[in-house]
């Protein structure tokens, strides 16, 4: 029987020949990500236990992506024993304020995370390096345990695969289909699976639709429903483009023609409009008509889920020679820091800028709990952020609506959610070169 | 860890499917205000659906639950679970849940197929978290199922995640020495 991608990968992480889903293994990860929030506890901990070396200083990277403006006195105090901490262990990869961006994010696309890695990150939206072909696991808290020892007790997942067919409509993003995925993938869903801590593969020669960006934003909405990772195989065309930027060598790893895939599915991509998830979860997405017309107060594209270039070029396409709504604030934050310079150079800032749209530093930006443009008690968003439960972006009597960037850039010029299908400069764009 | 209790006798407490971690096992204020401290979570255990709970029990009972049991990856619940001296045996648990249950160091099983068949409230159970002996004295039913794995045994008889980075690190310290 030969081995999934991920068995794979795992496999080589672990000094295994081979592996199978439900085997617990001790992997080695090639780099370990902390984010910035769990820095101080972490510290705290180690310090507490007498740990003052980590297993190898030189494999950790720290990024500072949730709390990028300090917007509090606390987060200030923050960052000083991020600081210490780094310094303390001997850090050198640490990405502080305005250096990298959001570290799903900026990690790969500056070549750090390479198509076959394993690595761990505290994080669960580690699932993004899935876009390009290697496996992140989430560790949350346990990430003490991977600093002071550099492994993890790891459960080797189960992969479902799913084949994508069909043709992306104009009008519908990538992050529609992601969020078609969860909730048709969630517990009870309609494919009748259950995707916790599976990891889900994609395949099919659909994806070529999909750009390393569009691969991106179909990795972020299935980890809400659980799924523990998604995979998707790099094409060629793929790994030319990661070539490029790569800061080491890779080989990239593909599942075994007889691996044993827990269960075998098709999404006909072809049928799927614009969708919204509703408040509570991403994978409890609907047709935008369920909403449409709802008024906004508030709308935000980025996060980890939607902040590549390209969603901010579908931004840009309906924003341009258009005004944000009147009783509307539009915040646009850049996944990295490199978006943010681009934006700058291709005239981008300028059209949100005109529109009357607010950019943000890069990094998660108000999708971290609101802790930088938040949402008030009675106020309805409607954002890219990764996920919406009660509360999330500020007080919890607010309806907090997930789409894509077309769609809430839509419904910031209208005021209302709209469908992107009625912006005629969206629709015309994507026929002339889909995005 | 080999004079740990692997095998609990007590009273069962039976669950249905799908109990969510905040807002059943235990209130939502204690999962959002990240608490960890067991004296102040042990009076609110499944206190929105059962109030009292903690009172009637004892070291050594057993949360027999169906179905998706404690949504989430937060470890609260099964703080104050493993510091009542509970076992707890599931149909099934999302991953991370029982992740956080080990690493709570919680005797814990999950897996067990319909397991909530062959109990009731209130009946006098026998489990063995390391070899998945399963009796059911009041009804006079035994069962196997799936052990808690080998190498998460070290973790829970070490007392969770944090007892056993502490163990880890002495064991280190004194081999340098």
């Amino acid at each position: 029987m030969g081995m999934t991608a991920v068995e794979k990968i795992l496999a080589e992480a672990s000094g295994a020949a081979s592996l199978k889903a439900g085997e617990i293994v001790y992997p080695e990860p090639q780099i370990v990500v902390v984010h910035d929030f769990l820095i101080p506890p972490s510290k705290r901990e180690l310090d507490a236990l007498g740990i003052t070396r980590l297993f190898d200083p030189d494999r950790v990277i720290i990024v500072t992506d949730h709390a990028v403006l300090y917007s509090s006195r606390q987060e200030a105090a923050f960052g000083k024993i991020i600081r210490q901490a780094v310094a303390d262990w001997g850090i050198k990869q640490f990405y502080d304020v305005g250096q990298g961006g959001h570290g799903h994010i900026f990690l790969a696309e500056r070549g750090i995370v390479r198509p076959g890695m394993f690595l761990f990150d505290n994080d669960r939206h580690c699932t993004n390096h899935g876009a390009y072909g290697a496996f992140a696991l989430r560790t949350g808290a346990e990430i003490t345990r991977v600093l002071a020892t550099g492994t993890l007790w790891t459960m080797v997942p189960k992969t479902i695969r799913m084949a994508i067919t069909g043709t992306l409509q104009p009008g519908v993003f990538a992050r529609d289909i992601g969020l078609r995925m969860a909730t048709d993938l969630r517990y009870g869903g309609a494919c009748g699976v259950d995707i916790d801590y599976r990891v889900l593969e994609l395949t099919g020669s659909a994806l070529e639709q999909f750009s390393l960006d569009a691969r991106v934003a179909l990795c972020s909405s299935p980890t809400e429903a659980r799924a523990v990772g998604v995979f998707i195989p790099p094409s060629e065309e793929m790994l030319t483009e990661i070539r490029a930027a790569a800061r080491g060598p890779f080989m990239p790893v593909y599942s075994d023609p007889d691996a044993a895939f827990e269960a075998e599915l098709e999404m006909d991509i072809s049928g799927i409009g614009p969708q919204v998830a509703l408040t509570g979860a991403s994978d409890k997405g609907v047709d935008i008509s369920h909403i449409e017309g709802t008024p906004i107060h508030h709308a935000f594209i980025g996060s980890c889920g939607s902040g590549k270039y390209e969603d901010l070029v579908i931004a840009a396409a309906v924003l341009k020679g258009n005004r944000v709504a009147p009783g509307v604030r539009f915040f646009i934050t850049p996944g990295t820091e490199d978006t943010t310079k681009r934006l700058h150079e291709e005239g981008l800032s300028e059209i949100f800028h005109a529109a009357g749209a607010i950019l943000l530093p890069a990094g998660c930006g108000p999708c971290f709990m609101g802790n930088m443009a938040p949402v008030y008690e009675g106020e309805v968003s409607v954002s890219t952020a990764s996920t919406n439960p009660l509360g999330r972006m500020g007080e919890k009597g607010c309806e907090l609506f997930l789409a894509s960037p077309a769609t809430v850039a839509a419904s910031a010029v209208s005021g209302r959610v709209t469908d992107p299908r009625s912006i005629d400069a969206l629709v015309k764009k994507t026929e002339e070169e889909p995005l | 860890m080999n004079d740990f209790k692997w095998c609990l006798t007590g009273r069962c407490y039976r669950l249905g499917h799908d109990v969510p971690h905040a807002g059943a096992v235990i209130p939502v204020r204690f999962v959002a205000g990240r608490n960890v401290n067991p004296e102040e979570l042990i009076p609110y255990l499944f206190h929105e659906i059962d109030p009292g709970f903690h009172e009637g029990a004892q070291a050594g009972d057993i949360i027999v639950t169906g179905r998706n049991f404690g949504m989430g990856p937060k470890m609260n619940g099964y703080i104050a679970m493993q510091a009542l001296g509970l076992g707890l045996v599931c149909e099934s648990m999302p991953f991370l849940a029982y992740r956080a249950a080990v690493g709570c160091g919680l005797r814990v099983l999950t897996d067990c197929a319909d397991v909530t068949k062959y109990v009731e409230t209130g009946d006098e159970l026998e489990v063995d978290f390391s070899t998945g002996d399963f009796i059911n004295h009041s009804r006079g039913l035994r069962r196997q199922f799936s052990p808690l794995p080998e190498t998460l045994r070290e973790i829970v008889a070490l007392g969770g995640n944090a007892g056993w980075l502490k163990h880890w690190w002495e064991t280190r310290r004194k081999e340098a020495s």
